[in-house]
Formats: C-alpha cells, structure tokens, sequence
C-alpha cells in the first residue's frame, strides 16, 4: 500500500501542474487588463498600470509567467494578490481554516444524521420512521440550498435569536451554516444508506450467516454495515471536497469569510493570483481526499486490491 | 474538480451587486449636541487599502478620513471647513498656494503635525513604488511626473519656508487646487509610516484623525475605532466604532438585515426592498434620503461610429423616457436628471439645463434620427457591465430606443473590466452604461475629467488612457475650463464651468439618465447628528449619543 500511495502523490503533482497550465491559459485568454481599474469607472493611471505590470511580471511571454509561478509554487509561495497587494498566502489561510471548520461541521453532521436516519429506515422498512425518513429527505432535496439558508437564517437568527444572523466568530455562528450546508447531503446520504443496506440485506451471505445462527448484532455489525457503507463512503468523500472547495452561496448568506466567497470575488476583480491559487488549492484537495477515499475501500472490504 | 467548476458556474449565475466605488472623502462639520459614549455599528465590503496613500472607493475613504485630518474638510453639502489650513491662499495666476498650518497639534504616537508631515505624507503616495491609485490627484504639483517615473524621490514643487507653512507650485494654474486637498491621498503622515508598501502601517495606520485604530485591520472580519482624545479639533463624541466587513456579494443584504435585527446602526438595502424599507422607517424618522454627487449617464462614443454626430446623440436622449424608467425600474427612488454637474452641487446646479431630456418625445428623437442619417434598422450597440444590478434598466431603455427610432440595439453584458477595456479601445462604438462621483466638491472634477480634450489621453495604439471616454472634444469648451481653472473670482469661475457645461449638454457630450440618490437607515432612536457625508459615508465624527 505504501508504494501505491507515493505513486499515486506523484500522479498528483501532475495533475496540480496540469491544471494550472489550463487555468493560466485560460485568464490570459479572458478579456480585460488584470491590473486594469479597480472599481468604480474611473481610469488607472497608466504609470501604475505599467508599474504594476513590471512588478507583477505581466509584461514577460506566458510562457515564463507560468514557469515563474511554477518555480515559487515549488516554495509554497502563492505570490502577491492585485488590489490589496497582500501575499496570497497569507490572504487565504484564514478562509481555507473557515472553509475547512465549516465543510468539516457539516460532514459530521452528515455522517451522524444520514447514516442514522438510513440505517433506522432500512431495519424498519415500511415502519412509521421509514415513511418519515422518505419524506423528510425528499423535502430537503427539493430545497435549494439558499431558501434553506435563509428560512433558518429567519426563524433561528432574526426571529427566535438563537444563534447570531452572519459572521465568523465563535462556536454558535458556525451552526446555521454549517446545518444549512448538511441537510440536502444528509438526506441524500439517508437515501443511499437504506438503498444499499436493503440490498445487502438480501444478499445471501447475510442469509448464511443469518442460518448459521450468527447472532443479529454481530450480523449487522460485521456484513450489513462494513458493506453497505462503502457507497456512502464514496459519496461522502465527493461531498466532503465539494464543501473544501468552499461554498459560495452558504458563505454568502452568513458572511462566512471562506473560499468559495474568496473565488467569486477574485473572478470578478479578476485578481488571478488569487484565482489561481483557490483552483489550485480545489484540485489538490480532491486528489487526496480520493486518495483516502481508496485507501478507506481497502480497510472496508479486503477483497479490494490497491496496486 | 467538482467543487471548482461548480463554484465558477455560481459566480457566472448568481446576479450580486458589486458596491460601485465612488471616490472622494467624507466629513462633517461641527454641531455639538448629543453625549459622549457609546458605539456605533455599520457594514461595509473589504477595502483595498485604508491607508491613505492607496485609499480610493468609499469604504477605505470611511476608515482613512476617521483617522486622519488634512488641511480642509467639507460639508455634505459642499460647504468647505477649515481644518489644518488655518490660511489658504494663491498667487495672482493661482500656480502658487501657501497654506499656514494650525500648531500644537499631534498624531496619536506624539509626533508633530507640520508642513513636514504634509510634504511625507504627498511625496509617500506620489512615488514611483507607491502604484498609488489616487496619486493621480496629487499631479497638478510641479514634481509629480518626475516622481513617478522614479527618476527623484522628493517633490519639487513641496517647500516649507518654516515649519508650519507648506509652499505648493503648480505646473498649471488651479483656483480649487485646496479644494482637492479634501482628498484623503493628500493626508499627512507621521515618520513611522515608512514607504508606501510598510505593510504594518498599511493594516494599522496612526494618524492625525478624530477616531484611530485599536488593533490592526483584521481583513475581511472587522475594523475597530476608538475616539481620539488628543485631537486637535473638536473631538469625537463616540467611544467606538465597530465596522463589521461584510462580503460584496451580498453586503446590502446583509447590512439590512442587521439594521433590522439591532446589530447594525446604519444601513443600505438592496434595490428591490427599498420601497419596504421606507414605509416602515420613514414614520419612525430613521429613513435618510440624499441626492449625492453620483451621475449616471449614457456613453456615447463620439469620435467614431453611429453616436459621431450631435443630432444622433440628440436623438437617443429625446428617445428615452426617463421618467417611467425611474418611477418603474427604480421604483421612484432615482430622479432623472437634466444636467452633467449632479443637483448635490446646490450653487452650481443648472435645473432643465438638457431639454431632450426634460420629458420623452418621439416626434423630435425621428426627426433627429433622421438628421443623423441613422434610418429605422441602424445598427447601435448598447454595452454594460452585468453583476453592477444594470439589466433592467438597459434594457428597458434598449426597448425605448427600439420602439421609438426603429434601430436595431444589440445588449451587450460583459465583466466591469471588459467593459472598461472596450470602452478604451481605438475601435469603440455606440453607446456604454456609465456613471461618475466626485472627489472634491468642484464642478471641475465632472467637467475635466469627462469631457476635456486633455483627458482623453491616446496612446501610441490609439487606446483611450484618460477618463474621457466619450472622446468628445470641443476648444470651446476647453478654453472655458481652462479659463475657470485660471479664474480667482469663485462667482466669475463658476459661470465660465456653466457655460462650459452648456456647451457639452448642446452637444450631448455624454447622455444624462439619473442623478444618484443615496438611502440608508439610520439608527435615530439612540444617536444624533446622523448624516450621509460627501462621500455618502456616515458624519461618524459628528454622531453623539442622544
């Protein structure tokens, strides 16, 4: 497994280089001076233009703005963004720690509250709670995300006051969002854990052991469980990137000072330091968490062969 | 990759209202009623910069004017107070100004405020290393140009003969030139500043101001003011201010919803609950309501294309009707306007002054038309910049335009960057979504800017560098401008800018639509003397508790 691993981290650098080749080709393709105006419809200054330009290396072919990038990359050194003229690090550490504070609460949540919903609706089929189970998570689908965010936003924060309306700080304001972001996953985790458990249910290996007088608990436990999970598992470790990658419309409603709202902002101000760093950050994020997400299909079922 | 292209395909769909930048700086005048104590809480998106020499759209203005006070301040209305300047006064031909400069005041780590910390505080934004974008302000002393190229690092035309008196040349002549210096690029600064890139001065700058920082900018979070209690003025009367950053995709929203909830004293909304909003804090006296010094207006491009002759652009202006637009898009909360120079420019403003548009009239936009030469299915290209909450107004009149003249208009929606981009280029045609405020309150910082040949500015590829964009040009009118410029009688000057004005509204220079109306709540219950500043900031210096 370990030289499975390293081979596969190798296969990450590339693909980090890859998409930042693309990213580059595709800014500099895109209209519009980088270090052109601000805001507002005034003109910048030719002399700062050309100043910032010299600076920033955009004066220099393509070719060589990407290998310079590359090269400070190899470092850890994001560079300097364009309107604050901050390093990039050093900007977006704090909204990678939210963002990450944020995808994390609402993973756990999705784990806690869809496999439990799930499990109890796949054990009870036809019950009461597998009926409530159904129609619970069929509203949450069909919600968008942001009438969710601004329904708890309303009734928690502005009318009952329960938790603070927007902002960073503290424990109480990382739970609207956080709950905001985990109920359509939460539900659809539900859906696949019922699906999949009644499937493996079914399977005869159950029914063998079931035969075999193996007790229930250990039954459940051992077979229904481990194999119904790995599913879940494949799903929650898409999801769970989704959220690293920051997300903008929760962010958005509770000023949550992330990445997703980082990215949208930067693609407006066409501030590319920045851009380029928040893609590049995505992709390296999926790649390991895939990776994990290999690695953990190994631990669950041992017929599965890394090589 | 799921979570990158999902992002991007958001930010493509979700229509979010970037804060238009305007410049300028803010500040109030002196009534003292009210107690000591207490905080004040607003909103605003995350400055580039609250240091002065980098400070520009109205947000970084709000923070750099709490904390540092120049040589005048002005009114919301215009009025200029004294305030370092104990003296302002011109040479005959108006390219020489000597300020003397009030003693005995301090910046708060204890350092004298003299002409020295003027001539620092300029020469620290002018510079070459700076890439300041408000520098540009500070161009008409003698010495800029030679700064920023980088070829000196002090500024020739700064001199203190002693030490609380600041000598100013000019290489042209400017009567308003102490107008500018409201400007907060024009701030003084204390030796601890350093070069413009000190990165601890920029996050926690120390000034001369009624308000200073308590603790550094914490970016994207929040900027904490604390009164000034060495001041050299009438000092604050607020303990604090907490100035929470919000994002800018949804800020207005958000400042909205805090107002409602308490955790706000002040606060815009967004457009479509403006109505709303006014009917239920009109009653309650917590409703402000400002004309500012904002326009908004068509672009024409003048040098090339359809929109080249008068008559055209006489024909798009008598085509729109700018009152259903108001009353429908705006829901009455935008007046349209008949002028270049805003109504906030009470002495200067001239009511009517643009007949075509007074109220719509189809029979006069054909007969124009048809003087243009610009027959039912012309081709004219209507061009704006989306996520600025633009649409519906372009293209309600897109469909004026269409219905009354018969023209083909092509919408083109494009990124703020691009639009400016394509607004510049040699090949520009037709008409663009435009909108200017002011910096100091001159009707020289509309009528230069805009509409003077020197602001038009080419490069070798034949790119428009300048604010000119119109690139209407007209010696008459140039002459008029550069006169007034000249001109030491305030009232002879500000005749020679109407008449000039009135040749570039005959002329349809550029298109008036509407003037920029300014709502926010206020929280009146617990504090006074709440007002929009020139900047459209709230007078924080000014607020007390009731």
């Amino acid at each position: 497994m370990g030289r499975y691993i390293v081979r596969r981290l190798g296969q990450m650098v590339l693909v980090v280089l890859g998409a930042t080749m693309i990213l580059f080709v595709c800014l500099f393709v895109l209209p519009g001076d980088p270090v052109g105006s601000l805001g507002g419809d005034k003109a910048r200054d030719p002399a700062v233009v050309q100043e910032l330009r010299q600076r920033y290396g955009l004066d220099k072919p393509l070719a060589v703005q990407y290998f310079n990038y590359v090269k400070r990359l190899a470092t850890g050194d994001l560079g300097e963004d364009y309107t604050q003229r901050r390093p990039v690090n050093e900007i977006l550490a704090p909204k990678v720690k939210n963002t990450a504070k944020l995808a994390i609460a609402a993973i756990l949540i999705d784990i806690v509250l869809g496999l439990f919903a799930g499990i109890i609706a796949a054990l009870f089929r036809y019950s009461f709670w597998d009926v409530l189970v159904t129609l619970l998570t069929t509203i949450a689908i069909g919600f968008p995300t942001f009438v969710i965010g601004l329904l708890l936003q309303n009734v928690f924060a502005l009318q009952l006051g329960l938790f603070p309306l927007f902002g960073t700080e503290g424990f109480s304001s990382l739970v609207l969002p956080a709950v905001t972001l985990a109920i359509i996953d939460a539900a659809l985790v539900a859906r696949l854990m019922r699906g999949t458990m009644l499937e493996v249910l079914r399977a005869d290996y159950v029914k063998t052991a079931i035969a075999k007088g193996v007790p229930r608990r250990a039954v459940l436990l051992k077979h229904v469980l481990r194999n119904s999970v790995i599913p879940v598992v494949t799903y929650l470790g898409i999801s769970f990137g989704t959220l690293l990658g920051g997300a903008l419309i929760t962010e958005a409603i509770f000023n949550w000072d992330g990445i997703g709202l980082a990215l949208v902002t930067a693609i407006q101000q066409q501030n590319n330091p920045i851009v380029i760093a928040v893609v590049t950050y995505g992709v390296a994020v999926f790649v390991v968490l895939n990776l994990i997400v290999d690695v953990l299909y190994a631990v669950l079922d041992p017929r599965i062969r890394l090589a | 990759m799921r979570g990158v292209p999902r992002a991007r395909w958001m930010a493509g769909a979700a229509v979010l209202a970037l804060s238009l930048a305007a410049c300028g700086g803010g500040g109030g005048g002196g009534e003292s009623s009210g107690k000591t104590g207490g905080t004040f809480r607003l909103g605003i998106v995350e400055p580039t910069a609250i240091d002065p020499y980098n400070a520009q759209e109205s947000e970084g203005i709000l923070v750099a004017h709490q904390l540092f006070t120049g040589l005048v301040d002005v009114k919301a209305d215009g009025t200029i107070v004294p305030k370092l300047a104990e003296q302002r006064s011109p040479n005959d031909n108006c390219t020489e100004w000597t300020f003397k400069i009030k003693q005995g005041t301090k910046f708060t780590n204890g350092e004298p405020v003299d002409a020295e910390a003027f001539i620092r505080g300029w020469t620290r934004a002018a510079k070459k290393s700076a890439a300041s974008d408000v520098a540009y302000h500070l161009a008409g002393i003698q010495g800029f140009d030679q700064l920023q190229a980088g070829t000196t690092q002090t500024f020739a035309g700064l001199s203190a003969p002693d030490p609380y008196t600041l000598k100013v040349k000019l290489s042209q002549p400017d009567c308003e030139f102490d107008l500018k210096t409201y400007h907060t690029v024009f701030s003084p600064v204390p030796k601890v500043a350093g070069e413009a890139n000190n990165k601890q001065y920029n996050d926690q700058p120390i000034g001369n101001g009624p308000f200073k920082m308590e603790g550094p900018w914490q970016h994207n979070t929040k900027i904490t003011l604390v009164r000034n209690d060495d001041y050299g003025f009438e000092k604050a009367k607020l303990d604090r201010v907490e100035i929470s950053i919000l994002n800018p995709q949804n800020a207005d929203q958000l400042e909205y919803q805090g107002f409602e909830s308490g955790k706000f004293d002040w606060a815009r909304m967004p457009t479509p609950q403006l109505p709303a909003a006014k009917a239920k804090y009109e009653p309650q006296g917590q409703w402000i309501g400002q004309d500012t010094n904002g326009m908004n207006y068509l672009l024409p491009i003048t040098d090339n294309g359809p929109m080249k002759t008068k008559e055209a652009r006489l024909a798009v202006s008598y085509a729109i009707d700018r009152q259903t637009i108001t009353q429908g898009v705006f829901k009455g909360m935008q007046t349209p306007s008949t002028t270049i120079v805003p109504p906030a420019f009470k002495d200067f403003y001239q009511q009517g002054l643009c007949q075509s548009c007074q109220k719509q009239d189809p029979a006069k936009a054909k007969e124009y038309a048809q003087k243009a030469n610009l027959p039912p299915g012309s081709a004219v290209t209507l061009a704006f910049n989306t996520g600025g909450g633009h649409d519906e107004w372009v293209q309600a009149v897109a469909q004026q335009l269409r219905d009354v003249l018969g023209w083909k208009v092509e919408i083109k929606p494009m990124p703020f960057k691009e639009l400016l981009e394509a607004e510049q280029q040699p090949g520009a045609t037709g008409l663009f979504r435009f909108a200017w405020g002011a910096d100091y309150p001159t009707p020289d910082n509309y009528l230069f800017p805009l509409l003077h040949t020197k602001s038009i500015n080419k490069d070798a590829s034949g790119k428009v560098t300048g604010d000119n964009r119109s690139r209407w040009s007209n010696p008459q009118f140039d002459q008029l401008v550069d006169k007034a410029r000249a001109t030491k009688d305030p009232n002879e000057r500000k005749k020679l800018y109407q008449q000039a004005e009135k040749i570039a509204i005959e002329e349809m220079a550029l298109i008036p639509l509407w003037n920029r109306t300014q709502y926010r709540l206020a929280n009146t219950k617990k504090f006074t003397n709440l007002e929009l500043d020139f900047n459209e900031n709230p007078t924080l210096a000014q607020v007390a508790l009731k």
